[in-house]
Formats: structure tokens, sequence, C-alpha cells
């Protein structure tokens, strides 16, 4: 066997391993990508179901006669910011901004809880336990969703990063990602009581 | 010296993973049992008869219902500690998630029932408020444990019945064959290795490549093993999101 044939089928076998890696690596790339989409769509879900549960929580208000206006569109204000927010999870900063408007509507959906407290027949209604209920269930929900998306983004970013899975990275533009900060004082789920006794 | 401090590292993190998962919630048991009293709160009779009666119903429906009485939470959430159990144990099955997790804290006084990906439409958080509050509250507070445990999961199983009517032998049967199949391609991997003795980019790359078909089989692998003694077989792999309720007595 000459030289020559011997340089050139190890230089295929060589092109054929970097042809496997690339494949390999390049549908990791793709699976860890989807991975993070579909636990984003969950986080997403969640605080969908919860506006829609303070919704409901809000109409139940607003039918009650003479409840006091002012924290009532305080929440509706905060509400509308919170569903105009498009994000894009490649973007930090709509990221921030989405986390910022969902902590604004919490916190203004607190101080209406407040406020319900002075008005003992609303609030001892088995709708309002229930509301009390679902929104217990989705605040868990929000956080478990939460944490395996950050999950899910720190094997992402590790991935992404390290050598020498960053050369296709960068070749096909997979860029690091944000990821999703717990709000402050928000890490432990929020404790919304009607206090009913 | 590069070879030992790398395997220095990973033993490391085992024994950091281990002990983490070992200070908040209690191992899988083995062999697995649905009904699992830390606290010696139910008799020997008591527990073996909650015990039959999930494991009839889990043999009938594939859904899992496990019971675990702790003696305390250590301070952590009870909802968060009942999924993170309910996570690592796997209760349900993993293609339909349909397990449920009835926690008991004997010192903190609370109650959790949380409910894996699939129940949480047949039994939604109002649901498992309602049975914490009308059916189980009421008998803890009479000191009657294992009656607020048995009508309790009396209820869940009344919510959770006709939601998934898959008999355990089949999945059972399955997982089996998954089994053969991936010991099999072990063998051939690893006599493929030892002849070819390709290089270190080789292993590495097999390695990487193999990984998740094992990760999926994890839940599988615990439910084989005790399928013999004619008792419960196993935890299938389910998962939770934090669906479900807490109360106090």
């Amino acid at each position: 066997m000459s030289t020559s044939k011997i340089i050139l089928i190890g230089l295929a076998a060589f092109l054929l391993i970097i042809l496997f890696w690339g494949c390999n690596g390049y549908n990791g790339l793709i699976q860890t990508d989807q991975g993070v989409q579909k636990l984003w769509s969950n986080v997403e879900t969640n605080y969908q179901r919860r506006t829609d549960l303070y919704s409901s929580v809000i109409k139940t208000i607003e039918g009650s006669a003479n409840f006091e206006k002012s924290t009532l569109k305080e929440v509706l204000e905060a509400r509308s910011k919170a569903t105009q927010i498009k994000v894009d999870i490649n973007d930090p900063a709509s990221m921030e901004a989405y986390q910022k408007a969902q902590a604004g509507l919490q916190g203004s959906f607190s101080r209406l809880m407040a406020v319900v407290e002075n008005y003992p027949d609303l609030k001892t209604t088995s709708a309002f336990r229930d509301f009390q209920t679902q929104i217990e269930g989705t605040e868990n929900r929000i956080n478990v969703a939460r944490q395996d998306y950050n999950k899910a983004i720190e094997s992402y970013n590790l991935r992404v990063k390290r050598f020498p899975n960053v050369i296709l990275a960068r070749l096909f533009g997979y860029a690091e990602k944000p990821y999703y900060k717990a709000d402050e004082g928000t890490e432990k789920a929020p404790n919304i009581e009607f206090n009913i006794k | 010296m590069r070879f030992i401090k790398s395997i220095g590292c990973i033993l490391l993190c085992w024994m950091f993973i281990q002990s983490g998962s070992a200070q908040d919630i209690p191992a899988r048991p083995s062999p697995p049992m649905l009904v699992n009293d830390f606290t010696q709160t139910l008799t020997q009779d008591q527990a073996a008869s909650l015990e039959n009666k999930l494991v009839a119903f889990d043999d009938s429906t594939s859904t899992q219902i496990a019971v675990v009485l702790v003696p305390s939470l250590n301070g952590a959430d009870i909802s968060d500690f009942a999924l993170k159990l309910g996570r690592s144990w796997g209760v349900g099955g993993k293609d339909y998630n349909n397990g449920v997790v009835l926690l008991i804290s004997i010192a903190d006084r609370k109650i959790n029932i949380s409910t894996g990906y699939g129940v949480e439409g047949a039994l939604p958080d109002i649901t498992a408020k309602h049975i914490i509050e009308e059916v189980i509250k009421p008998n803890f507070k009479g000191q009657d444990y294992y009656r607020g445990i048995d009508e309790g999961t009396n209820a869940i199983i009344q919510a959770v019945k006709g939601e998934y009517n898959t008999p355990r032998s089949k999945e059972r049967g399955k997982s089996g064959a998954q089994l053969i199949m991936v010991i099999i391609i072990v063998i051939i991997i690893l006599s493929l290795g030892s002849r070819g003795g390709g290089g270190t980019m080789m292993g590495g790359r097999s390695r990487r490549g193999f990984g998740p078909v094992f990760f999926p089989m994890g839940g599988g692998f615990g439910g084989s093993g005790g399928s013999s003694s004619g008792g419960f077989g196993g935890f299938g792999g389910g998962s939770f999101g934090g669906g479900g309720a807490s109360g106090g007595w």
C-alpha cells in the first residue's frame, strides 16, 4: 500500500468522524433548544392561567356594589401591562420586562386581596375559597415550571458554551439564553390568604 | 494525576448529590411500597390493608397513589417536598404521569395531595383541597389517622377512577423487553469497543451518543425488581408539575 493511499484513507476517516460528530452535535443542539422552548411555553401557560384566575376574581369583585374602585383599577392596569408583553427568550431585556410586569401584577393583586379583607360578605363565599385554592396551586405550578426551565437553560448554556460544541453553536447561531431570575422575595410561592375562619 | 483528580471530582459530585437528596426527602423504598409510614403512626395491619387497596388500584388502572407519613419536613414547604418526593420516586406511569402523592407531616400537622401531570384533570386542586378539608382533616383532628388516610385515599380513588384503565402487566412486559434490548446493545458496543480499540475519541462519542437511551429507562428499572412477589410492582417514573393542594389540622 502506498503512503498516499494511507493518507487518503486517513483523511476520509477523519472527515467521516467530523461529519458524524457534527451531525450528532447539531442534533443535540436542536433537541436541547426544543426542550427549552417547551419548558418556556409551560412557564407562560401557567402565568396565563394565573392571569385568568385573577380576572375571575376581579369579575366577582366588580359584581359586588360599593367596592372601592382605586385598587381594582390598579390591578386592571397591571394586568393589561402584563398581557401586552411579547417575550423572546433569546432576548434578556424582554425577559426582564415580562418578569417585572408579572411581579407587578401579582403585587397589585395582593394589595387588592388586602382590601377584600374589609368585605366579609365577599371573602367568605365558597367561590372565593375555591379561587384561593386554585391560585395557590397555580403559584406552585409557576414555581415548578420556572425551576424546570432554569434547569433546561443550564444544560443548554453548557452545551452551547463548551468546547467543541461551541464551534457548532456559533456556526448555526445558537447563543446563550438568559435564566428566569426569581423575583425578589418571591422565590417561594407567595401566600395569598383570605383569612377565612 | 489528572485522572485521579477527575475521579475525585466525580466522587465529590456524587456524594453531594446523595447527601442533598437524603437530607430533603426519604429515599425510594426498597422493596417498593405504596404506603410508607416513617413515623410508626399506623399499625402494621393498617398499613398492610392500605397497601393492598392501593396495589389493587394500581394493578387495575395503573394509577399509583403513594401514601407517605414523615415525622417532620425540616422547615421545607410541604408542596415542594411532595413534588420532589413524587418526582424522585417516580410515582405514576411514565407515559401517563398518573401518580398521586398523599404526604402527611406529623410534627408540622400538615397534609398535602400532589397530583401528577396526568391526574390534574381528574383530581383538580379544588377536589384535592376538598378531600383534605372535608375527609382527612376531621379524622386527623380526632387522632384517627388510619381512618383519615383510608377515607382520603378512597376519595382520591373515586376521583381518579375511570381516567386511566391500563392494566399494569402490559406496561411491565414492555419495560422488560426494553431492558433486554438495552443489555444486548450494551454488549454489542462493549465487544466492538474492545475489538476495535478505537482511541479516546471513539469512546467519548459513544458514551455521549447512548447516554440519553439510558436515562428514560431509570424509572422502569425499579419496577422490574419486585414484580415477582405479587405485591406492588414498583414506581413507574411519573412526573409532577406542582398540582394539588395543602392543608393543616
